[in-house]
């Protein structure tokens, strides 16, 4: 089970699974962001590479306009998936 | 366990589902689950994804072995496709020259322990096995033949 959306915070919160099932609505999603965010990922359990590549379009469509995303709170398994794709230089990672 | 899905994503819940199940029927170590799920995923969708002229559902085998688990996954009526021999990824650019794909086949050799790739009559079938305390992940693939 996969689910997006924001926080009080204004954070966009994911929870569950990003796999290629889930990948468009996750997309559809950010595509409606239009500044620089915060991404929540406590609750993430599972990302393949389909969510990679929702994270990265978005990054780099935000970035272009000089945002970007933030990740936080990422679990060691992702971690590692991050490092291993080089998203660990692309994008700002901080745990809270 | 042997079980054969549709050629869609929307078929990912259902081997999850089926994944777990089986962990838990064989008791397998739970910290391979991930790396399994990830490998499972990206090879399910690469033959999805590319061997678009292909009908027949693709077969998902789970056997438990020592310390374990071997996988499994045919697929019928098709090209050959060595998904051992993917191209190398750059994961060294900048974002300005990082372009979303090509990361699947990659991310599969940093998971799995071994993986094994056959072709014959118009079939491929891919065997990978994970093992506990086989090492970390990203240094894990030792074996790889076709």
């Amino acid at each position: 089970m996969f689910e997006i959306g924001l926080n009080e915070h204004g954070e966009v919160v994911l929870s569950g699974r990003l796999d290629a099932a889930q990948a468009p609505s996750a997309q559809a999603f950010l595509d409606g962001v239009e500044d620089g965010c915060v991404v929540d990922m406590a609750a993430l359990e599972y990302i393949s590479s389909a969510g990679l590549g929702v994270l990265l379009r978005t990054h780099k469509r935000l970035a272009g306009a000089g945002g970007g995303l933030e990740l936080c709170n990422v679990n060691a398994h992702i971690s590692d998936i991050f490092s291993y794709s080089g998203f660990d230089r692309l994008f700002v990672i901080r745990n809270r | 366990m042997k079980n054969r899905y549709p050629r869609s994503f929307s078929a990912i819940d259902a081997i999850v589902a089926d994944t777990a199940s089986f962990f838990t029927a064989q008791a397998i170590d739970p910290a391979l689950r991930l790396k399994v799920d990830l490998a499972i995923e990206e090879l399910f969708v690469n033959l999805v994804t590319y061997n678009t002229e292909a009908s027949e559902p693709v077969t998902i085998e789970l056997r438990a072995i020592d310390h374990g688990i071997e996988v499994t996954m045919t697929d019928r009526g098709v090209d050959r496709f060595d998904p051992t021999r993917a191209g190398a990824v750059d994961i060294e650019s900048v974002l300005a020259e990082r372009a979303p794909g090509g990361l699947g086949l990659y991310l599969v050799s940093k998971m799995v322990d071994s993986i094994h790739y056959e072709y014959r009559d118009r079939t491929s079938k891919i065997t990978f096995s994970n093992r506990s305390g086989s090492g970390e992940e990203g240094e894990n693939v030792r074996n790889r033949t076709q």
